[in-house]
This record gives structure tokens, C-alpha cells and sequence, in this order.
């Protein structure tokens, strides 16, 4: 666990391994989990009573949490934030709160305008204003 | 994964996707946090039989969806229990506790059949079933879960006003 003590989301400091995995946004773990639940379902009435404590409270989160119901428009929104050099977690943590400002973004995750790729207020207004957009036509 | 003979036969791999899931979903760790799903299998290894013993050893290599909480990072959670020192939250299977300390000033403590922090013009009000946007400032492991402390009293975090009831 090194690092451990230099841990920081807010500097995007997350240690290797999550840099370089894939993050989920609250509505695709939502479809993933649902469709799991589902399958559970269909093989065996025991199975659906069997799935851990961890599995039902993260269904329940993420259902309430989620953005976005929509398969499509979750697909859309992984889309859009991609066009923006982000990080998967950024990417992630933007999708999930929808940030209504610039300024709210920066504060959700600062890392945007720290790690030096420079993205300009401008830039991250046009993404915000075409994820709104996205809610707006669900 | 190590299985025991009775499981061997047709169902070999069955058995040994079904065990995998019943042992590793749920659980949780410092690096990975907590395993919520197995999402797919990429591979089983050849099974090594243990001396001494008929189990038998298998490598499996898997795919699975993990809920790991960091330090900085900020989040949507669910109240769930409010006292005078302070709030209990869940994100998922993941606790938290925002201490007194870190709500903003301007937010008293109100005891009663339904304890909440409330401003003083009323106009804010965080009690169990609130849904509230926190930091995380400190993570704990313990061997079954992931606890971690929070702060509301940074800009853009507190009560998540939902636009649609406003």
C-alpha cells in the first residue's frame, strides 16, 4: 500500500492502479448491477436471497444516485467528458455530480485544472452546458 | 481458489465460478476497497492438489466491479443517523461520519423524534434520509469494512437541493 499517506483525489494522487483502471459512473454500475440481479434472478429463486449485503446496499446507492436513467444518454455522457483529456476518475466524479458552474466543477475536482493540461474555463463550460443538455433530452 | 473433491465432475467450473463469487463478493480491502460484483471470468489456471489433502488449487483470474473511497474525493451519500456530535452517512456499503466540527457554523443541532442540523433561518435542514454531497478527508480499514470521516464545510458541499422539488 505505499503511498497510502500521500493519498489525495483532490490532486488525482489515487495510486497506480486505479490511474490506470477503468472508473464507472453511478448509472453504468447501476445497468451493470441491475442486469446482474436480473440473470440472479432467472437461475434460481435461492440466488436472488443469497447476494451479499455489499451487492444490495451498492444497487440501492446507485440507483438513488444516478444521473441519468437512460442507456443511451449514459452512453452519451461517457462520450462527451472522453472529447476532454480527463482522467477516468475525473471523468467519473464529473458524471456523477454534474456540476452546474464552472466554478462548482473546479471545486468537485480541482485536478482538472491542476495536472497542467491547462483546460480553460471555456472548455469545461461547453462540456458542462453539453451534459445539461443530455439531462435535459432524456 | 482451493476446492474440494466433492465439487469435481461436470460441474467443476461451475462450482468453482459460484464459490469464487460467494467467497470474494462482499468482502472488502485496504487496496481494492470493497468487491461489490463479480463482473466476468478471463481465465482458470491448471488446479494444483494440495499435499496432505485431496483440495485442489486453482488460479482464476477475474473481472469485478470494486467500491474503493479516497481521501479528497468527494461524493453523494445518504443521512442515516444524526446525533449532537455529528452525522452517520452511507455511500453504499461505505460509512461515514461527518463530526460537528466540520458543518458549517451557521447549522445548529435540533433534538427530537427526528434529530437534525437545521440554519437558523430554517431554510436548510439535514436529518436521516437527507441526501448530502461531503468530502472525504480520512479513510479506515478494518477487516470487513471501509469507514471514513467527511467534512460538509467546504464550498458546493452540504444538502443536495433535487431541482425538481425545489
Amino acid at each position: 500500500m505505499s503511498g497510502e499517506e500521500e493519498e489525495n483525489a483532490a490532486e488525482l494522487k489515487i495510486g497506480d492502479e486505479f490511474l490506470k483502471a477503468k472508473c464507472l459512473m453511478n448509472c453504468e454500475v447501476s445497468l451493470i448491477l441491475e442486469h446482474k440481479y436480473e440473470q440472479l434472478q432467472q437461475s434460481s429463486d435461492d440466488a436472488v436471497n443469497q447476494v451479499s449485503q455489499v451487492f444490495e446496499k451498492s444497487l440501492q446507492y446507485v440507483k438513488r444516485f444516478s444521473r441519468y436513467k437512460n442507456p443511451d444518454a449514459v452512453r452519451q455522457v461517457r462520450e462527451i467528458l472522453a472529447r476532454y483529456q480527463l482522467a477516468e476518475f475525473e471523468l467519473c466524479v464529473l458524471g456523477n455530480l454534474c456540476p452546474e458552474t464552472v466554478e462548482e466543477a473546479i471545486a468537485m475536482v480541482p485536478s482538472i485544472k491542476t495536472r497542467g493540461r491547462a483546460q480553460d474555463d471555456e472548455a469545461i463550460e461547453k462540456m458542462l452546458n453539453d451534459l445539461s443538455l443530455i439531462k435535459k433530452f432524456e | 481458489m482451493q476446492l474440494h473433491p466433492r465439487y469435481f465432475g461436470r460441474n467443476l467450473r461451475d462450482n468453482l465460478v459460484s464459490k469464487l463469487m460467494k467467497d470474494v463478493e462482499g468482502t472488502c480491502s485496504g487496496r481494492h476497497g470493497f468487491v461489490v460484483a463479480v463482473t466476468g471470468i478471463e481465465n482458470i489456471g491448471k488446479g494444483l492438489i494440495r499435499d496432505g489433502t485431496g483440495f485442489v488449487t486453482f488460479p482464476v483470474k477475474y473481472q469485478c466491479v470494486v467500491f474503493r473511497p479516497f481521501k479528497g474525493e468527494i461524493l453523494e451519500a445518504v443521512v442515516t443517523m444524526v446525533n449532537k456530535m455529528g452525522f452517520f452517512a452511507e455511500a453504499g456499503p461505505v460509512q461515514i461520519f461527518v463530526s460537528n466540527h466540520l458543518i458549517p457554523d451557521d447549522m445548529e443541532f435540533q433534538s427530537g423524534d427526528m434529530p437534525n442540523y437545521t440554519t437558523s433561518d430554517g431554510s436548510v435542514k439535514i436529518q436521516k434520509d437527507s441526501e448530502v454531497r461531503l468530502k472525504i478527508i480520512g479513510t479506515r480499514v478494518d477487516a470487513t469494512e471501509i469507514f471514513c470521516i467527511g467534512t460538509i464545510k467546504d464550498d458546493f458541499l452540504g444538502v443536495i437541493n433535487d431541482p425538481t422539488t425545489v
